[in-house]
């Protein structure tokens, strides 16, 4: 069976090393042809922040490639065109592919905001149309209008902007950036979404104290999963890393000095300099090939749960550039588990050539099957987490201002935590039983308990605000005075002993370390509670001179806890 | 009687005891004033370099199993109406060896199985593999081993060309500045390992991976170092995570990876995928603490200027459909630090049981032969046929890995008979009610058993055998380190060695070769048999080794480990210093992939349940469970839950709950405790019976290494009223003193 996979991302790699570790039968007989228009190994796009903040080296950011007879890569080399009565695709060479399946895996392209001054063709001064992808120089129509359509280069995306202007997607765009961060001395970013933090953030650290660092956004820090008060916290812990954010405020034009930028000008008529102009204002799904085909696009490539398309059964979309029923996350994880699916139910037709897939396919069940509530089911994969050094925001589910409605059927609890002076906001949600949605900023350890509980479902505690804080640890302080402790904690634990015995054995005439040893063989084991028993001698001696019945020794901790002394504590 | 220097007779690290008469005011009795045994010897610890003088509470007591009131004296076969009853020896071994042939005339000789312990010493280990090979003529031989070792033994065969549990003794760990603990807990299963880790939590460089907050975890607080506590199952996708770190951040050694290695091309790639934000999206370990725990690590590596670190490794991570992988991807972190094959640094895995270490070098294992040799390579099984006096091709090929072997019991095509040494599978094995019913199935069952265990109530005949202080022999303890285990006392009365039981049986079947009934005789026929293999013991003899500890005062300080391939020879007390037994030399970097445990949650299993062991017992608790001591201080059968799981299922502390998983229920008494997840339950396996969280478990199996996922089901649990728990119904021995059930029945 011929699959051809258009887009050498970090969804279609994927998607092509599992097809080749199928041990389905049918698998064998795959021929697979990969068009990436990177003309680059695949790599792990996710990082491209952590390049640009320093922490990773470009050149170590390589995925698995697949070096496996059945797989021809063309690295560098675009799809202009399908045809899907003829069952081919167009390479941008003139290539043709035949197909019996084919594997839209063209990810998105970062949105370019209509700004004055911002793209490089504003020299003419035609108002670009709205919202325009930059195009990763595989549009169809592009492409076939080219002369020399064999010569069209990969580029980065950050072609088409100004000089001093980039958008980070891909991995020539990060060195482009960290290159020009050498010398920058005002940064801007545009754009305080996670990305804009990431970057943000990252070129806070990289670029040092000699240099600012503007975030720039128009409504509060990552709107679309914070909500107002989280998004404050969020802003003073970003602010903290030595970012200066402006948020609640837009930007109006990109100021160019012999076309280079210099700065931006804001909203409320403030100019910022700037000699790095860094925008982050999202992606949008890369479609052109789809909507050339005549395939349903809506945001994305709509596909239904098998993640076929819905006019062509032998067409499918996956990653960035899919639209699935329940939305694109634009997160790796959701891409992941398509190519997971997808590898299945290709190598199985792959099996059966015969019989194409109809109907939907059964939903994976990696995580929770058996939702137990109707009104919302967990995207378990929506789990949006900022990286970098020092920032610490995670948003899952239910979170941010536009939440769903709550249903009758299963009452939600909302449970905050606000402590910003110590940059801290928690906000757990539970519905039916368990965790559908949580917000942390500053949250530490508990926010990767929330993760875990979001993502598996497990049971929710009784009352939520004891998700809040850490439910895993040691009961009290560690330095306990003997006095505190209950005659049946386990002192020496390698044989048993309680505080108890130790009472005992005292009581019995031991006075050192050694004779317990000897009589309750405490302290033999590892030796670890050599310090604690030495302690509770320290402190039976002590009460010694105190003493006047002979069954005092349990006294003071009997007295202590308010308990009557008894004599016989012990048989 | 003077005294007698031995070692304990539980667990690896084998812990040097010495045995004396009983004096009048005996200290083996119990402090705090139970019932006291007259127990036939004294035990105390004595200096040996992996306890130095220390015993746990296990040891201690371990006379008392001597003294044990149901103790085994005589053969029992069960007759027509299906009662165990006394035989003499000749009546038993002539119904064995009868019942034997009839089903191999009948079924073929692969119909007769052996089921092995990792408990037995070097000596009866290797007997029994020729035994089954030579006398039985079966290709099916497997033992408990498989449950414990067999991940850790195939990872490290395959990275590192050679499985010895630590290849470094265990000393050396006193000078790392870090050490990582992956799936182990030594401070309940091995407590005088824990010394060996001061030096490690001295520096704050102590990083235990645990999904629960257990006794070894609880030793990194107070800035001993840290505990990654990820969701059960994902320690796999913890070390994937560190593994990342340490290369993006170019923390690793590329000297020797460039020197010692090979692979890395094909490892970097597949690391990039495992980003400290996504790792902890699949683990619930937090990203900082990835990173931190990854740093502490490199900054400990000598490749950057560290004074020392190692990676452990336990059965948590190992007892996991991917537990060969999980090892792999530990020795891949180690490997990218530098730490193998390196004086003062390390990669190694805690062995469990007392040999098993010995019990998987020479034969007992279903692809094996002595001297760690494969089955199936021609020269292998010449050079043993030579030392065993068959022919070559007589010999049978690989049988069938433990889990499977109990799988096919009974069925058509199946074996229809089992010898069992050392191991009570009833209680041990996953999914128990299954290997009842299997075992339920078969012709005919023989244990061997010292006490009337629960599998060897359930067998045709039982054969009363020796304890560990009865007996002489070697054991290889955690290290490779091969030890003495020196007879104190007399064999009682009816009780008989193994080593004469195959003698015996072997002339009953017209066995051929020689079958020495003398430990220090057999050991020099192993020696011969494992000379050129990767387990080299041929410069070892009883003497050699009785020698070795005179010449040092008792305290075996050197110490001899294998290999030891001649007698001039010192043995090797760390492998790998020059060079990895692979081609070219190098150890190998292996991208392994995390897939996760077999069982998932959902509305019917919703919460995670970990298996493990408690201090005071040892493995299926047949022995543990008779010391008075021990059963009192963990009697019943119980299950750990957080306080917040509790309040959810309205269970409280004392309640008895029962567990369900897909494969069967248990029922066990709450205990709440603030150290588990509160998406997970933790169960100790030590009870049979209803009790039994074996009942529970997965016996999916790693593809690799056929381990059976032990660690990781999903369950519900669910209040019971009116129930008792602990009181498994006894069965009924007409000679032997009832067992020891009864003195843990009624306690609620
Ligand atoms: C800086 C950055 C940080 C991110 N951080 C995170 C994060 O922390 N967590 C997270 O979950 N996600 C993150 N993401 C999102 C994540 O990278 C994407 O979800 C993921 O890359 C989607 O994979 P994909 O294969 O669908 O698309 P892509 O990885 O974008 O791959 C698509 C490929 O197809 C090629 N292509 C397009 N059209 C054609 C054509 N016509 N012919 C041939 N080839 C074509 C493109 O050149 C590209 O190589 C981040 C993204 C960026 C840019
Ligand atoms: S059980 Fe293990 S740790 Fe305890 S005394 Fe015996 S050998 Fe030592």
């Amino acid at each position: 069976m011929k699959v051809v996979v258009v887009g050498n991302g970090m969804v279609g790699s994927r998607l092509v090393t599992e097809l080749c570790a199928s041990a389905e039968p049918g698998a064998a007989a795959l021929d697979i042809t990969v068009l990436g228009a990177e003309d680059h190994a695949p790599y792990n796009r996710v990082l491209l922040s952590e390049v640009v903040a320093g922490a990773y080296d470009v050149a170590a950011i390589d995925l698995p490639g697949v070096v496996d007879p059945r797989v021809g890569v063309w690295a560098g080399v675009c799809a202009v065109a399908v045809d899907r009565a003829a069952q081919v695709v167009v390479d941008s060479t003139g290539g043709r592919h035949r197909y019996d399946a084919l594997v839209l895996a063209t990810g998105a392209a970062a949105r370019v905001p209509e700004l004055p001054g911002l793209r490089r063709d504003d020299a003419a001064l035609t108002p670009p149309p709205a919202l325009t992808p930059t195009g990763l120089g595989c549009d169809a129509a592009g492409a076939a209008a080219s002369p020399l359509p064999g010569l069209l280069a990969p580029r980065s995306d950050s072609a088409g902007l100004v000089p001093g202007a980039h958008v980070l997607r891909t991995i020539d765009d990060a060195r482009e950036i960290v290159a020009a961060s050498v010398n920058a001395r005002h940064v801007v970013v545009l754009g305080a979404g996670v990305l804009g933090v990431e970057v943000a953030v990252g070129l806070a650290g990289r670029v040092g104290p000699d240099a600012v660092v503007h975030l720039v956004h128009p409504r509060g820090l990552m709107n679309a999963q914070l909500d107002a008060a989280a998004s404050e916290v969020a802003a003073d812990a970003v602010a903290r890393l030595g970012v200066h954010v402006r948020t609640n405020v837009g930007a109006a034009a990109v100021v160019l000095h012999d076309g280079r930028v210099t700065g931006v000008v804001l909203d409320d008529g403030t100019q910022l300099p700037a000699d790095l102009l860094v925008v982050t204002v999202g992606t949008l799904p890369e479609t052109t090939l789809a909507r050339g085909a005549g395939l349903d696009v809506d945001r994305g490539v709509v596909v239904g749960p098998d993640l076929a398309t819905l006019r062509d059964h032998r067409v499918y979309a996956v990653g960035d550039c899919a639209q699935p029923p329940d939305g694109g996350s634009g997160l790796v994880g959701q891409g992941w588990d398509q190519a997971r699916r997808l590898a299945r139910t290709l190598a199985e037709r792959a099996g059966a050539l015969a019989v194409t897939p109809a109907g939907p396919r059964p939903e994976a069940s990696d995580g929770v099957p058996g939702d137990d509530c109707s009104c919302g089911p967990v995207d378990d994969s929506s789990v949006v987490k900022v990286k970098g050094r020092g920032v610490d925001i995670v948003a899952m589910g239910v979170s941010g201002s536009a939440r769903p409605p709550a249903c009758g059927a299963h009452p939600r609890r909302t449970v905050r935590l606000s402590d910003p002076d110590a940059v801290r906001h928690l906000e757990v949600v539970v519905q039916g039983g368990r965790v559908v949605g949580a917000t942390c900023v500053g949250g530490g350890a508990v926010a990767a308990d929330l993760v875990a509980a979001f993502t598996r479902g497990t049971p929710a505690p009784r009352d939520p605000a004891q998700l809040l804080v850490r439910a895993v640890g040691p009961v009290g302080g560690s330095a306990e005075t003997p006095v505190r402790i209950p005659d049946r904690a386990t002192i020496c634990r390698c044989n048993g002993v309680t505080k108890g015995d130790l009472v005992q054995a005292w009581a019995d005439g031991s006075r050192t370390v050694e004779d317990v040893a000897r009589t309750t063989r405490a302290t033999t084991g590892c030796g670890g509670c050599k310090a604690p028993v030495c302690g509770i001698l320290d402190w039976l001696r002590a009460a010694e001179p105190a003493r006047s019945a002979p069954a005092a020794p349990t006294a003071p901790a009997a007295a202590e806890r308010g308990e009557v002394v008894r004599s016989d504590s012990r048989s | 009687m003077p005294a007698t220097e031995t070692h304990c007779p539980y667990c690896a690290l084998q812990c040097g005891m010495r045995l004396s008469p009983p004096s009048a005011e005996d200290r083996t009795a119990p402090p705090d004033g139970g019932e006291r045994r007259r127990l036939p010897v004294t035990v105390e610890g004595r200096q040996f370099p992996t306890n130095r003088g220390g015993l746990c509470q296990k040891g201690w007591t371990s006379a008392s199993v001597l003294a044990a009131p149901d103790r085994l004296t005589t053969p029992l076969v069960r007759d027509a109406t299906g009662t165990l009853v006394a035989a003499t020896w000749d009546d038993a071994l002539d119904v064995v060896a009868d019942r034997f042939r009839a089903v191999r005339a009948r079924y073929g000789p692969d119909a007769v199985a052996v089921f092995g312990g990792g408990g037995l010493t070097n000596e009866k280990a290797y007997q029994l593999g020729k035994f089954a090979r030579t006398a039985l003529r079966t290709r099916n031989i497997d033992y408990n081993g498989r449950f414990c070792m067999a991940s850790a033994a195939a990872a490290a065969n395959r990275s590192l060309g050679l499985d010895r549990g630590l290849p470094f003794p265990v000393t050396d760990l006193d000078g790392g500045q870090a050490i990582l603990l992956v799936g182990s807990n030594p401070a309940e299963t091995m407590p005088p390992l824990v010394a060996h880790l001061a030096g490690a939590r001295e520096h704050g460089g102590l990083v235990v991976v645990d999904p629960r907050r257990s006794a070894t975890a609880e030793l990194t607080d107070d800035g001993a170092g840290m505990h990654l506590q990820p969701v059960p199952g994902t320690d796999l996708a913890v070390l994937l995570g560190l593994a990342h770190v340490v290369v993006h951040e170019q923390l690793a050694d590329t000297d020797y990876l460039d020197a010692r290695t090979t692979g890395l091309d094909d490892l970097r790639p597949d690391l990039a995928q495992w980003w400290p934000e996504r790792t902890e999206q699949v683990t619930g370990v937090p990203a900082d603490d990835l990173r931190r725990a990854a740093r502490l690590l490199a900054h400990a590596s000598p490749h950057r200027g560290g004074v020392g670190a190692y990676v452990l490794t336990g059965r948590g991570l190992e007892q996991s459909r991917q537990g060969t992988d999980g090892v792999t991807a530990a020795i891949n972190l180690a490997l990218l630090l530098g730490l193998v094959g390196r004086s003062g640094s390390g990669f190694g895995t805690l062995t469990g049981q007392g040999n098993g270490q010995g019990g998987r070098e020479h034969g007992q294992k279903a692809d094996q032969l002595p001297g760690y040799r494969s089955i199936t390579d021609p020269a292998a099984r010449e050079h043993v046929a030579r030392v065993w006096g068959v022919d070559p091709a007589e010999i049978p090929g690989p049988g069938l890995p433990a889990a499977e072997l109990l799988r096919a019991l009974g069925t058509p095509g199946g074996p229809r008979a089992l010898l069992v040494h050392g191991s009570n599978l009833l209680v041990s094995a996953p999914d128990a009610a299954r290997v009842r019913e299997r075992l339920a199935a078969l012709d005919l069952l023989v244990v061997c058993d010292f006490v009337p265990s629960e599998t060897a109530l359930s067998a045709d005949v039982v054969l009363p055998v020796l304890q560990w202080a009865e007996e002489d022999g070697t054991m290889t303890n955690l290290e490779g380190r091969v030890l003495r285990r020196r007879a104190a006392l007399p064999a009682p009365e009816g009780a008989r060695s193994e080593l004469w039981i195959w003698s015996e049986l072997a002339r009953r079947l017209d066995a051929p070769g020689r079958w020495s009934t003398d430990p220090s005789a057999v050991f020099d026929e192993l020696a011969r048999a494992s000379a050129g293999g990767r387990a080299d013991y041929s410069g070892l003899s009883h003497a050699r080794l009785d020698a070795h500890e005179t010449a040092t005062n008792g305290a075996d300080g050197g110490g001899l480990y294998w290999p030891v391939p001649s007698p001039d020879h010192p043995g090797t007390p760390r492998a790998f210093l020059d060079t990895f037994p692979l081609p070219g030399g190098r150890a190998r970097l292996l991208p392994v992939h995390h897939r996760g445990p077999d069982d998932v949650l959902d509305t019917a299993h919703p919460v995670h349940l970990v298996t493990g062991r408690v201090l005071q017992h040892y493995q299926s608790g047949a022995q543990t469970r008779r010391v008075p001591e021990l059963a009192r201080a963990v009697s019943d059968a119980y299950v750990e839950i957080h306080p917040l799981l509790a309040e959810l299922y309205d269970v409280a502390e004392g309640d008895t709950v029962r567990l369900t998983s897909r494969r069967g229920t248990a029922v066990a008494v709450v205990r709440l405790t603030r150290s588990v997840r509160p998406d997970t339950l933790f169960m100790p396996f030590h009870w049979p019976g209803e009790n039994s969280v074996n009942r529970l478990t997965n016996p999916i199996t790693d593809p690799v290494s056929g381990m059976p996922e032990f660690k990781v089901a999903t369950v519900r649990l669910a209040v019971v009223t009116g129930e008792t728990v602990g009181a498994a119904p006894v069965a009924v021995v007409t000679v032997a003193a009832a067992p020891v059930a009864v003195t843990r029945g009624g306690a609620r």
